[in-house]
């Protein structure tokens, strides 16, 4: 019987809009606070670890997630409706991905499977949007951002524009042979945006404005890890600590979490999550 | 004689060189002995560096060959990049096996290059996509003892462009005048970094 | 054909898909019929519907996509056939020749069954790629009287058509004939 009225409970208002999204989007702002900032050498994902009660034990509670190893992901809004999302991700990631290629897909690519999933949930029956935004940062492999300056030079005396010849590089259908750190918004309604740097929930305005103000070009990772902590600082209710701050960083591959030695062409995992201890030594140096 | 992989006869070949690579087929479509079109050719080109040979039963070879022109122009759309060889052998294997108690009655040759190295890049498969990586040469078809004979005798490590043509166009012609059902021309790709060269040898009409 | 018996010598073993594109047929008794007419059907209805024809090549690819995904059905059917056709566009005459299994290969000359090994020999020899419709004619006599010459049975002689840019007609054939055709 229930599965005959079945309807999609996101249905337009006379004025074009879907108050479902809205709603969503309001659980979203009133999240906790979570920010992205790439750098040239990889990515930062920060976010406030809040517990409302000193009883909760904070290293059971985890906020940034590992997708694929060379991708994680930091939400602000619904804790139990991002698990489901992180679940899925996951799940796609092989489905769609790894078991037809053998390879994890882009950064891209996963955003774009997520986006499905959480569009899907405004146009299904029974359901409703899934209350979070999502931060993805990942590390593509591709021609990075800086080798690709190089290649038009190394051609030599025949200056071309540089989109006749990246359209050489790429082929007919012009093409990402891009490479490097990539970081993407996800919203409820399904829609997704690159950054260079951002942050969504409670205070993602207060964070914007001063991302915007200590945001340079060329920014190293050692660098965007500061500048996360200095926004976190501004956006932040309780005290700073290890325990309380979280961080996921998109780096160079760390070999030290492959388990094995010696294995020849393993590379291991671009996204870790710093330690409770890595976090306090930036906090000092702060 | 009913194997599906032996009605209509066909033969297959890729070969590593130095910074290049080569992929040849005959041309023959037959009915057991009988000839019936001397213009069929079994290599299917999926990106400015990645080539498809397919031997086997020949509606599997148009049908598979078109499936991967499906996957790969969907590929290329979703992701704005051309397939890399190595993914597309994959994409190759896991198509295959999707197929595991049906399968289709053809053995691919995947030959390329590989698009930020340029290092050459082979490997075959079973029928169920169990892949075979090779430093050397691949062969496939109805012509396989044949080729494995001469590609053995023939085939040295670094040959140039022009020297890996001439070996793998010896290879194969020699290999199907022993083979009844393949031979009646040839087609043969030379793979370099920025420069494809695909040549048809006439061969034997006999 | 029923066992030994004939039951007709002028079954018309083709079946015309539209203006400039004429589909033979042979196989199983039943399938063939069936599978040309829903081949037919669904090519007058794209004319229908586009107010164009579907050129051979177009065709031809249709019948192998339809002959493929039946060949992996429950119970496929075995039909094998000769597409010709004239392309609207192009004037361009062209020949298709597709099996049972759906194998698709574009030829300058085929047959099917027993016909093949009888005939392609004459083909292979007397053909060129510059042959008027009167040679052609002309090398199908030979064909005919080999498979009159050769084959065991009692060989009902052939209905011929050509397929032109102005379209088709049946053309007289063999008139002399001494074999009764009708029975």
């Amino acid at each position: 019987m229930a599965d005959r009225y079945s309807f999609s409970l996101t249905t337009f208002s006379p004025s074009g809009k879907l108050v479902q999204i809205e709603y969503a989007l309001n659980a979203v702002n009133q999240g906790v606070t979570a920010l992205g900032i790439k750098a040239t050498n990889g990515i930062v994902l920060a976010t406030e670890k809040k517990s409302s009660t000193p009883l909760a034990d904070p290293s059971s509670l985890s906020k940034i997630s590992l997708i694929t190893p060379n991708i994680g992901m930091v939400y602000s809004g619904m804790g139990p409706d991002y698990r489901v999302l992180v679940d899925r991700a996951r799940k796609v990631s092989h489905t769609n991905y790894k078991r037809i290629y053998n390879e994890y897909p882009p950064t891209r690519i996963l955003v774009q499977d997520v986006a499905r999933v959480m569009q899907e949930a405004t146009q299904s029956g029974g359901v409703r949007p899934y209350g979070v935004s999502l931060l993805v940062a990942g590390w593509d492999e591709g021609i990075l951002p800086e080798e690709e300056e190089v290649q038009p030079g190394k051609e030599g005396q025949e200056q071309k524009p540089p989109g006749e010849n990246k359209s050489k590089l790429a082929g007919k259908t012009g093409g990402i042979l891009k490479g490097g750190p990539m970081l993407y918004q996800v919203d409820p309604s399904g829609s997704y945006f690159p950054w260079k740097a951002t942050a969504i929930g409670k205070s993602a305005a207060t964070a914007k404005t001063f991302l915007e103000k200590r945001y340079t070009e060329g920014l190293e990772l050692e660098d965007a890890v500061h500048i996360a902590l200095l926004t976190l600082k501004e956006t932040i209710e309780g005290e700073m600590n290890g325990e309380t701050i979280e961080i996921g960083i998109v780096g160079p591959p760390a070999d030290h979490l492959l388990g094995v030695e010696g294995v020849e062409g393993a590379v291991g995992p671009r996204f870790r999550k710093l330690t409770p201890q890595e976090i306090e030594d930036y906090l000092t140096n702060l | 004689m009913p194997s599906p992989f032996s009605i209509n006869g066909g033969a297959c070949v890729a070969m590593v060189g130095k910074d290049c690579v080569a992929i040849a087929c005959d041309l023959r479509l037959g009915l057991q002995a009988l000839t019936v079109s001397n213009n069929f050719p079994k290599i299917f080109q999926y990106g400015d560096h990645v080539f498809l040979g397919l031997t086997g039963l020949a509606t599997d070879v148009t049908t598979v060959s078109d499936l991967f022109r499906y996957k790969v122009n969907m590929y290329r759309l979703r992701e704005e990049r051309h397939i890399a060889p190595r993914t597309f052998a994959n994409l190759v294997s896991s198509s295959l096996y999707e197929r595991r108690f049906g399968p289709w009655f053809v053995s691919p040759v995947v030959a390329g290059l590989e698009p930020k190295t340029g290092k050459p890049f082979i490997c075959g498969f079973d029928s169920i996509g169990c892949i075979d990586f090779a430093k050397d040469f691949i062969v496939s078809g109805t012509a396989t003892d044949q080729l494995f004979g001469m590609c053995e005798s023939l085939w040295e490590p670094d040959l140039g462009p022009d020297e890996l043509f001439e070996t793998i166009s010896q290879a194969l012609l020699n290999a199907v005048d022993r083979d009844a059902l393949s031979g009646w021309g040839a087609h043969v790709y030379i793979i370099e970094k920025d420069k494809v060269t695909k040549r048809l040898l006439k061969g034997r009409q006999d | 054909m029923r066992g030994p018996t004939i039951l007709k010598a002028t079954d018309d073993k083709t079946r015309q898909l539209n203006d400039h594109t004429l589909l033979a047929f042979s196989g199983e008794p039943g399938d063939t019929v069936q599978f040309a007419e829903y081949i037919q059907a669904n090519s007058q209805l794209y004319s229908m519907r586009n107010e164009s024809e579907l050129s051979p090549s177009a065709l031809a690819h249709f019948v192998r996509g339809e002959l493929a995904s039946s060949l992996r059905s429950r119970n496929p059917y075995s039909v094998n056939l000769l597409l010709g056709g004239v392309d609207p566009i192009t004037n361009k005459p062209s020949l298709y020749w597709l099996d049972y299994l759906a194998s698709l290969a574009k030829v300058p000359y085929a047959a099917h069954g027993y016909a093949q090994y009888y005939c392609l020999s004459l083909l292979d020899k007397h053909h060129n790629p510059n042959i008027s419709l009167e040679e052609g004619l002309r090398l199908l006599k030979l064909c005919s009287d080999e498979l009159k010459r050769r084959l065991p049975i009692d060989f009902k002689g052939l209905a011929v058509k050509a397929v032109t840019k102005d379209g088709i007609k049946a053309m007289p054939f063999d008139e002399d004939d001494k074999v009764v055709r009708d029975t």
